[in-house]
């Protein structure tokens, strides 16, 4: 999911059905989702998701999907509207209450009109009696967005700042160009034991974490990894996933580190579930190539801009698969892993290529409605 | 080009499974504490085969004895293939609330991790606390793991206290499990080794839940087994009736088929 043409900024990411779910007959409910200016190589916005897998959640796997789409959709739309006149004090001040609320907004609408159009079955009230008794049914019919149940960690790269956005369980680490792993956002108390916030809870605008980090040449994250929770918990302890930070940064910054690592993070996510949490596995990276060679950092003035180029044939037909009106079927989205672009002209997203994507994960995109998104799976 | 793989030690998900078991004076009347022992030994054939069937959690047991005042009884976490029971004998007062105590102390973090899957706690009693359950109890409800963990009671005989069992368990629709013979004794302890340790173990019980919307993670079995009954009916969602009590009136696996000894 790299764009190759951008070398200042480059961006990993993978995601894999966890063992257990392979084992049970159940889908991948994780999602991750990669948006890029077309053109330049900032910004970039790097959106994952952890679809619950309680039984209640038994449409969790859309609810991840919608989740990345929506949370990258509106990040950018956000820094859009800014972009040039960029106050950082304003976009914390104005995004840490604007965007958790208007993510539950989206993701909502997007969930009831998915709803509507695919109202739940029999055969899958069946299946929620059968794992989870009479009682559960009821849950969902007095709260049917538990069905769609997910996270929601978002990060925008900016030449200045980082924006960090995050809803539940999952882990965002900066690793600093010596190899230092910080986590950016505060821990949340209330994420124990499996429990965790969720798009599908009343007043999940409230429980959103959220962080702008300013950038300079003293304090820049040389790579920001993101992750569902399956990966941590597939580690005997935290030292061990934070060490997995350094040690793909140490293979980045080696030669064809890029490749190396892009080539190897599938197997090595599916040894992760394999022989840790068996939960669904997703790891994200954004990294900065200059700044792995030790220390040499580049100036600002000298990082990449290059002017926007109009959209190939290929991303024109995508783009119009990717507004509003019209995006990716999650039933075609199972285990996917989409590169899609802002478009420089504010709010718009597109694909750069949907034969790249079919190539890449054995999946053809769809043209269907975004609130009439797939259907359920039986 | 194949790399080695980054990061840290890999590991399964720990599950901590302890057995809270009374070892009071009365457990030594009509051969109580030696079925127990029995039960508990026959169990962990079956123990080790459900935790081999998810290698993605390491199911490790303990236990603690209590009477006076009260003891690790296996003091290690040992992971089930390790697993063998020492028997227990019996002498003295019963101190559950101690028992309580530490097993909070246990599952504290640390030395618990955030990583585990939610702990199994089974406790079997015949008789009345004799210290303070009541803070025991509190104590352990006040950690997080303690709150979390899958509380399962079994009740030995006419003489123990449901009410305290049934607090411990801490959900009305779960009931303590009635063992009034050795037989209905093997049974629910195997129950509670085998259903509810495969539900603990599986993936809805790492799976993640919204916070609030359920009691527990752990889909417990619907019904407890009884004498002349080898499987479950199906599961059920904590919040939902779980472990019918055997011997109730309905329960298809009504304990009353098996003569009563205690």
């Amino acid at each position: 999911m790299e764009n190759s043409n951008q070398t200042e900024w480059r961006v990993i990411g993978e995601t894999v059905p966890g063992a257990s779910h392979l084992r049970a007959g159940t889908p991948n409910q994780d999602a991750i989702l990669q948006v890029r200016e077309s053109g330049r190589s900032l910004p970039i916005i790097l959106s994952v998701a952890d679809g619950h897998g309680s039984p209640k959640c038994f449409r969790s796997n859309y609810g991840s999907r919608f989740a990345v789409k929506k949370s990258a959709q509106i990040v950018g739309e956000f820094l859009d509207e800014r972009r040039g006149k960029f106050d950082l004090a304003e976009i914390e001040n104005k995004g840490k209450d604007y965007l958790p609320k208007e993510m539950v907004k989206k993701w909502r609408k997007t969930v009831e009109y998915h709803l509507k159009n695919n109202p739940f079955t029999e055969d899958e009230f069946k299946k929620l009696e059968e794992k989870s008794g009479a009682n559960a049914r009821k849950l969902i019919e007095e709260n049917p967005l538990l069905a769609y149940g997910t996270t929601s960690l978002t990060v925008a790269m900016e030449e200045d700042f980082v924006l960090y956005l995050q809803l539940g369980d999952g882990d965002i680490l900066n690793v600093s160009a010596a190899g230092k792993v910080t986590k950016p956002l505060p821990e949340d108390a209330r994420l124990l034991a499996n429990e965790t916030t969720s798009m599908c809870l009343k007043d999940a605008e409230k429980d959103f974490r959220f962080f702008v980090q300013k950038i300079s040449n003293e304090q820049s994250p040389a790579l920001v990894l993101l992750s569902t929770d399956g990966y941590l918990n597939s580690f005997s302890d935290e030292a061990g996933f934070f060490q997995a930070g350094t040690d793909i940064l140490n293979m980045l910054a080696a030669e064809n580190g890029f490749d190396a690592v892009n080539e190897n993070l599938k197997a090595w996510l599916e040894e992760a579930t394999q022989m840790g949490s068996g939960d669904d596995c997703t790891v994200g990276i954004i990294y900065r190539p200059r700044a792995l060679r030790k220390y040499e950092r580049p100036e600002k003035s000298e990082v990449t801009t290059t002017t926007e180029t109009p959209p190939s044939p290929e991303t024109s037909q995508a783009v119009a698969a990717l507004t509003d009106s019209q995006t990716v079927s999650p039933e075609d989205m199972e285990n996917v892993t989409v590169t899609i672009t802002i478009k420089k002209d504010k709010s718009k997203i597109s694909m750069p290529s949907s034969v790249e994507l079919a190539q890449k994960d054995s999946h053809t995109p769809l043209e269907n409605s975004s609130e009439n998104e797939g259907t359920p799976s039986a | 080009m194949e790399m080695k793989r980054p990061g840290g030690e890999l590991a399964s998900r720990p599950l901590h499974f302890i057995w809270i078991a009374d070892s009071s004076g009365s457990m030594g009347d009509d051969g109580k504490i030696q079925s127990l022992n029995t039960a508990i030994r026959e169990a962990i054939p079956h123990m080790k085969k459900v935790a081999e069937d998810n290698p993605n959690a390491q199911v490790l047991v303990r236990a603690v004895k209590f009477s006076n005042g009260a003891q690790w009884h296996i003091s290690q976490p040992t992971p089930v293939a390790d697993f063998a029971w020492t028997d227990l004998t019996a002498d003295g007062e019963t101190d559950m609330g101690k028992a309580l105590e530490l097993v909070t102390e246990q599952l504290k973090m640390p030395p618990m991790s955030d990583r585990a899957l939610p702990p199994v706690l089974v406790l079997v009693s015949d008789g009345q606390p004799t210290d303070d359950f009541d803070g025991g109890l509190k104590a352990l409800m006040e950690q997080p793991w303690g709150k979390k963990a899958v509380r399962i009671a079994i009740s030995i005989g006419q003489d123990s206290d449901a009410d305290v069992l049934q607090k411990f368990i801490g959900n009305s629709e779960l009931k303590p499990l009635a063992a009034n013979s050795p037989e209905a004794l093997v049974k629910h302890i195997k129950w509670a080794s085998t259903a509810v340790l495969k539900s603990a173990s599986s993936p809805a019980a790492g799976a993640e839940v919204p916070a609030g919307t359920d009691t527990a993670n752990v889909p417990i079995p619907t019904a407890a087994p009884a004498a002349g009954t080898a499987t479950q009916t199906g599961t059920q969602n904590t919040g939902a009736t779980r472990g019918t009590p055997a011997g109730s009136a309905g329960d298809p696996n009504d304990q009353n088929t098996v003569d009563d000894v205690w």
